[in-house]
């Protein structure tokens, strides 16, 4: 039985880590307190927004849904592990160059799922995008730029 | 002279869809926002809040949430009076107290705060609070507090900021925040000499801004000063008003606002900022408040309004009377309320030039969550009412809806309603632009099966808050590279990047290359705020002329160093001329006040009553299934007025974005309140927009136009696209299926009631 | 949300053990989404919560067995969505779940959660139970076979009891049936449907030989209208025959208002629905 903080330890953005949790801390808050990560965001705290987003052993999920604690032993990757001092990624790149967001707060969610959409679907058509990303909601409502933006990573993509 | 590496081509900055400066900061989720920032000691503060719309408090128990191990304190408002004896703020009344003060005015309103240093905690402690009310009656419709004996606040209190609201001072037994009138000609006369009469009242409902980065603010008090960290829209607002409530000067109140997960107003004046600056004197520690989306819900809303709008038509369809009273429901505090209430109010007759006109709008207390200004500053409201009418007259009069509208549009050089001649305001182009747009004259199919056809449109116009003032740097420094120091806050619209167009255009520098400092009141001058599509206007102005003055002091620079005229000398070297090595500035200032008059009392008539105009129409094209009553949205064309837009993409991407956040107000976004209590307070329930939302067709353009007096013929374009999506939408549903709707969201159940109705087999109720 | 504890076993005999039949505050947890909603909200606060993610594996994969699908219940909904055999056996369900909330829920939600959760609003429970599917219930005195159709006993209540846990579910295979499962949103196309219907019929051209028709989320749970399926059974399909079917079902179901709509409205939806996930069956649907 597990009532205290317990230490974790897992691989956050390829490097092996450790953090101490609670069995009710999610996993947004145990990656802004504890290793200053905020891209990961919890705003509708429903798991129906998206700004939340972060990769566990391959799958998207929602970070203010989902324990901390079951992070343990497993494979993470948020938003700031996409890019690289010399580069962004392809999809990140794409999201600029089609200016497919406005306040931003939900841009690192758009940008984790559309990763993960590529991976499934390399080359997208408009409706594969809208039932993947539809868990993904932005207030400034950017939908229509998004949409260009995963079709021009798509082309970055298969260019690379 | 050339500025810094490669100089552009001038005329090259202002015009190009230059990518989002702050791009890389936003996509890899590195960008600062104050939801997700930490000050070393912080503590964490939750809200305990009221349960009753109306009532008297009796006590607050806090005992057993102070017992809970790791709760720093549990502040009530009696523990804030000794840090501020009047805890009354906001920015056209000082009514809203820090805490609840004796009474609560609405479900939701904070009565007590718990602070901890972990947030788990302080949640746990206010869930132990227990407070007691003496319940009174309460009042929830805009239009029963006009008259109702239950008022809201025992007396009122103007800032005293607005001219027009000081008669409000002390006054007593009332619910209106403002009554604003307007009187032209002679309305009586002229709808007794009319052909034809109409008269409608159209309401909309309560809906929220929902900014994804709800509000957040933490407050680092020392005895020497105050820093706050917030997400405003008007941090130079903030600044002012801490500053009164601690009875100090301005320069000892330092207000820093990080990027912004958007606002639509939602962040204006002053939110939870005094709250977090009293709990960090109690405390003496920074405290932080950042709320939880559900708590987003007791912050702020939109006005729900109803108006009544009656015209008067001759026999050859020339509107020569409109009457309008519009009822604006403010909520338990007036916030910006007033101002909606005047300057959208004074544009309820339309973009129509109607000789006999008679305006009354009025700014009412209720007990429901406060509403503020939400992305047209109540203009949405007006639009919603007055081009529905436009519509169901020309139906009434089997008038072509173009047509009738050509006929009464207002035009350039013509008296609007409030006699402020009209200026670089393209009505009748943007309408033509959106007819052409839908293929307005070629032939429509509306089909005859279980879904039918339609389309609709319509055309409004706006006048930007005035008077407002903006104040911008613009710093050289020795190396040549620009930094912009302005108060305006990209909360997305992507202001940083056009000032920074606009001063690579005037300094001759790519945009890239100027630096945009965060806001810091320490450090970026006076901003009125960042609200009602003003600040390209205003603050752009202000920016211009920095630029300037900083070219002009370069040339100055150059001549006293002995460069001949026209010389290309790079701005480096300029520097290392004067001081002998890489070192010093060169400083421009800019600042921007429009010219106004006030409007007349009594009449409300101005002959310059805002410093532009903006204009924009939609039109609609929908399918609805008359066996459900679900309307699918299969085209929406937005065309605004933008004078020259200073980066297209940008002007584009705010188009989109404010149709289809307007698309949601109008199709089924809706706070339900029951008995003061709102029940759909999540993202599960009150739903916005998404992917599948979007209609088939968007098509988003601007009118190539000139403002004259606008920085670089520019003006704003933020809410512009919002004010005809709602009308467009229930005219094309009326032209499809011959049903009216005048209330908002047009949801299924409504416009199949509405189908019900009309086919004599009306639905019945619960 | 407010501090619990966490007991992690690796049997399930072990879960089971580890809940209380008389404490409301100790409860199951396996993807937790819709749990975790309830504890953010404060409306459920766990004074201990048992994670079954440790359990055996057995009880997350999916198999074909006797004509039909074996489902454990801490299978995702994800691996439901990607299944081979689904897809062969069950193909409504693998249609139903391109819609079924959203990625990111799917791939960390469970097929047992979703069950037991009883939330009227979810998509799976009616298109399984029109599946005709059985669940395998365990507690510490055994185990229990219980149909999908018996479950649900409310607004959010099922008949397992405090110390049960579906284990897993049988769904006889799709064959030659033909299926269609339609939800109707009022809010956003996104929103929780303010109905579902969900029609698997035995059928021959438009002659229906028998039909199972089920309703969600206009009521407090998903509900089989066997008065629907009794005026459909032996007919050929036409307009009057849906019509009567509609009133039937509008006649058996108990609906519910909400800000998704009203009863009345509900009602005219569901005989609208009826009518089209039938013919959206029959022409095509998913088989």
């Amino acid at each position: 039985m597990m009532t205290a903080a317990r230490t974790i330890s897992f691989k956050l953005n390829g490097m092996p880590v450790t953090a101490d949790v609670k069995p009710h801390h999610n996993v947004v808050e145990v990656l802004q307190s504890q290793f200053s990560l905020t891209g990961a965001r919890e705003t509708c705290g429903q798991g129906l927004c998206g700004c939340c987003t972060v990769v566990v052993n391959g799958r998207a999920v929602s970070g203010c849904l989902y324990l901390a604690t079951f992070l343990d032993g497993t494979e993470v990757t948020t938003v700031e592990g996409l890019d690289t001092p010399q580069k962004l990624h392809s999809v990140q790149e794409a999201f600029i160059e089609t200016s497919a967001f406005q306040c931003g707060y939900c841009t690192p969610g758009f940008v984790l799922m559309t990763t993960q959409l590529l991976d499934e679907h390399p080359d997208p058509d408009d409706e594969q995008i809208k039932h993947y990303l539809t868990g993904n909601l932005c207030r400034c409502a950017t939908y229509p730029q998004v949409i260009e933006a995963v079709k021009l990573a798509a082309k970055k993509r298969k260019g690379s | 002279m050339t500025m810094t590496h490669d100089a552009p081509k001038a005329g090259s900055q202002v015009g190009r869809s230059v990518p989002r400066l702050e791009g890389r900061d936003k996509v890899t989720g590195r960008a600062e926002y104050t939801h997700t920032m930490r000050l070393p000691g912080m503590l964490t503060c939750k809200l305990f809040r009221s349960t009753v719309a109306h009532g008297r408090i009796k006590s607050i128990d806090t005992s057993e949430a102070k017992k809970v191990p790791g709760v720093f304190a549990v502040v009530t408002i009696d523990d804030v009076m000794k840090v501020i004896p009047d805890p009354y703020y906001g920015p056209a009344f000082h009514d809203q107290p820090i805490l609840a003060h004796e009474k609560v005015r609405f479900v939701g309103e904070p009565v007590a705060a718990v602070l901890a240093m972990d947030p788990h905690v302080a949640e746990e402690a206010a869930q132990l609070i227990v407070a007691e009310y003496e319940e009174l009656p309460a009042v929830y419709d805009e239009v029963d507090a006009l008259t109702t004996k239950t008022y809201v606040h025992d007396v009122l209190k103007p800032a005293g900021t607005f001219a027009d609201l000081k008669h409000l001072k002390d006054a007593r037994d009332t619910n209106t925040a403002l009554d604003y009138r307007l009187r032209k000609g002679d309305v009586d006369k002229a709808f007794a000499q009319a052909a034809h009469v109409f008269e409608h009242e159209f309401k909309t409902q309560k809906v929220l801004h929902l900014p994804f980065e709800p509000h957040a603010s933490i407050a680092d008090y020392k005895d020497t000063g105050v820093t706050v960290y917030t997400a405003s829209q008007g941090p130079s607002f903030v600044r002012t008003e801490i500053a009164r409530l601690l009875g100090w000067p301005e320069n000892k109140v330092r207000i820093k606002v990080p990027y912004l997960g958007s606002g639509y107003g939602a962040k204006l004046y002053i939110k939870l900022e005094a709250l977090v600056v009293a709990l960090s004197m109690i405390a003496r520690r920074p405290v932080k408040l950042a709320l939880t989306f559900e708590e987003l819900f007791y912050q702020i809303t939109k006005h729900p309004s109803t108006f009544r709008i009656k015209s008067g038509i001759d026999k050859d369809g020339k509107i020569i009377a409109r009457k309008c009273e519009v009822f604006w429901n403010g909520g338990a505090y007036a916030d910006i309320g007033p101002r909606v209430t005047q300057k959208s109010g004074l544009t309820a007759s339309g973009p129509y030039e109607i000789d006999n006109v008679w305006i009354d709008s009025y700014a009412l207390y209720t007990n429901v969550t406060p509403a503020g200004a939400l992305r047209g500053f109540g203009v949405p409201q007006l639009v919603w009412a007055y081009e529905s009418h436009s519509d169901m007259i020309a139906r009434a009069l089997k008038l072509d809806p173009v047509e009738f509208r050509r006929k009464n549009l207002l035009r350039e050089g013509r008296p609007h309603a409030t006699n402020t001649i009209i200026k670089d305001a393209a009505v009748e182009k943007v309408m033509d632009h959106v007819l052409d747009r839908m293929n307005w004259s070629k032939p429509f199919d509306k089909s005859t099966g279980v879904v039918k056809r339609g389309r609709g449109f319509g055309i409004s116009i706006k006048a930007v808050i005035t008077p407002t003032t903006s104040v911008a740097i613009v710093n050289v420094s020795g190396d040549g590279s620009v930094t912009l120091y302005c108060g305006t806050i990209d909360m997305g619209q992507g202001s940083d990047t056009a000032m920074a167009q606009m001063v690579g255009e005037v300094l001759n520098v790519p945009t890239e290359t100027v630096r945009v400092v965060p806001r810091d009141t320490d450090v970026t001058p006076y901003d009125m705020g960042t609200l009602g599509s003003r600040s390209l206007f205003h603050m752009g102005h202000a920016v211009q002329r920095a630029a300037a003055d900083a070219r002009d002091k370069l040339k100055a620079l150059a001549r006293e160093v002995g460069e001949p005229e026209g010389s290309n000398i790079p701005v480096r070297d300029l520097f290392v001329k004067k001081y002998g090595m890489q070192a010093g500035n060169v400083i421009g200032t800019g600042i921007f006040k429009p010219d106004y008059i006030p409007p007349a009392p009594g009449t409300g008539l101005s002959e310059n009553v805002t410093a532009f105009w903006m204009v924009s129409g939609a039109g609609a094209e929908v399918e609805v299934d008359t066996e459900t009553g679900h309307v699918k949205i299969t085209k929406l064309v937005n065309v605004v007025d933008v004078g020259k837009a200073i980066n297209p993409r940008i002007v584009e991407t705010q188009i989109s974005g404010a149709a289809l956040m307007q698309l949601g107000f109008t199709m089924f976004e809706k706070m339900h309140i029951d008995g003061g209590q709102v029940t759909n307070a999540s993202l599960a329930d009150y739903k916005i927009p998404g992917f599948h939302d979007v209609p088939t067709v968007m098509d988003n353009s601007h009118v190539d136009t000139n403002q004259a007096n606008g920085p670089f013929g520019a003006k704003g374009v933020g809410e512009v696209a919002t004010f005809c999506v709602s009308p467009a939408i229930a005219n094309a549903i009326d032209d499809a299926v011959g049903v009216r709707l005048t209330e908002l969201p047009l949801n299924p159940e409504s416009v199949y009631r509405a189908i019900r109705a009309k086919a004599g087999k009306p639905l019945e109720d619960e | 949300m407010t501090p619990f504890e966490l007991a992690e076993p690796t049997k399930l005999a072990d879960a089971v053990k580890l809940l209380d039949p008389d404490d409301p505050t100790v409860r199951p947890i396996a993807g937790g989404t819709a749990l975790m909603l309830m504890m953010k909200a404060g409306v459920f606060r766990p004074a201990k919560l048992i994670s079954l993610r440790g359990i055996e594996s057995k009880y997350s994969g999916i198999a074909a067995s006797g004509g039909g699908l074996r489902v454990g219940a801490m299978t995702t909904l994800n691996a439901l969505e990607r299944s081979a055999d689904v897809k062969k056996l069950a193909p409504l369900i693998t249609r139903t779940m391109l819609t079924l909330s959203n990625v990111r829920v799917r791939n960390v939600a469970t097929v047992g959660g979703a069950l037991a959760h009883g939330d009227p609003h979810m998509d799976l429970p009616p298109v399984l139970m029109a599946l005709g599917a059985k669940l395998t219930v365990i507690s510490p005195n055994g185990e229990r076979s219980v149909a999908l159709e018996d479950f649900f006993t409310g607004y959010y209540e099922t008949v397992l009891e405090k110390n049960e846990l579906i284990a897993e579910a049988h769904i006889p295979a799709q064959g030659a049936k033909r299926a269609a499962y339609m939800k109707v949103t009022t809010g956003s196309a996104d929103d929780w449907p303010a109905l579902g219907v969900a029609v698997v019929l035995d059928s021959d051209g438009k002659a229906i030989k028998s039909a199972r028709v089920v309703v969600s989320a206009a009521t407090t749970k998903a509900t089989r209208v066997k008065s629907a399926e009794a005026v459909l059974a032996g007919k050929t399909v036409d307009d009057k025959l849906l019509a009567q079917a509609g009133d039937a079902a509008v006649e058996e179901a108990e609906f519910i208002a909400d800000v998704r709509g009203s009863v009345p409205y509900k009602r005219e939806l569901l005989r609208v629905y009826i009518k089209r996930a039938v013919r959206q069956a029959l022409d095509g649907g998913a088989q």
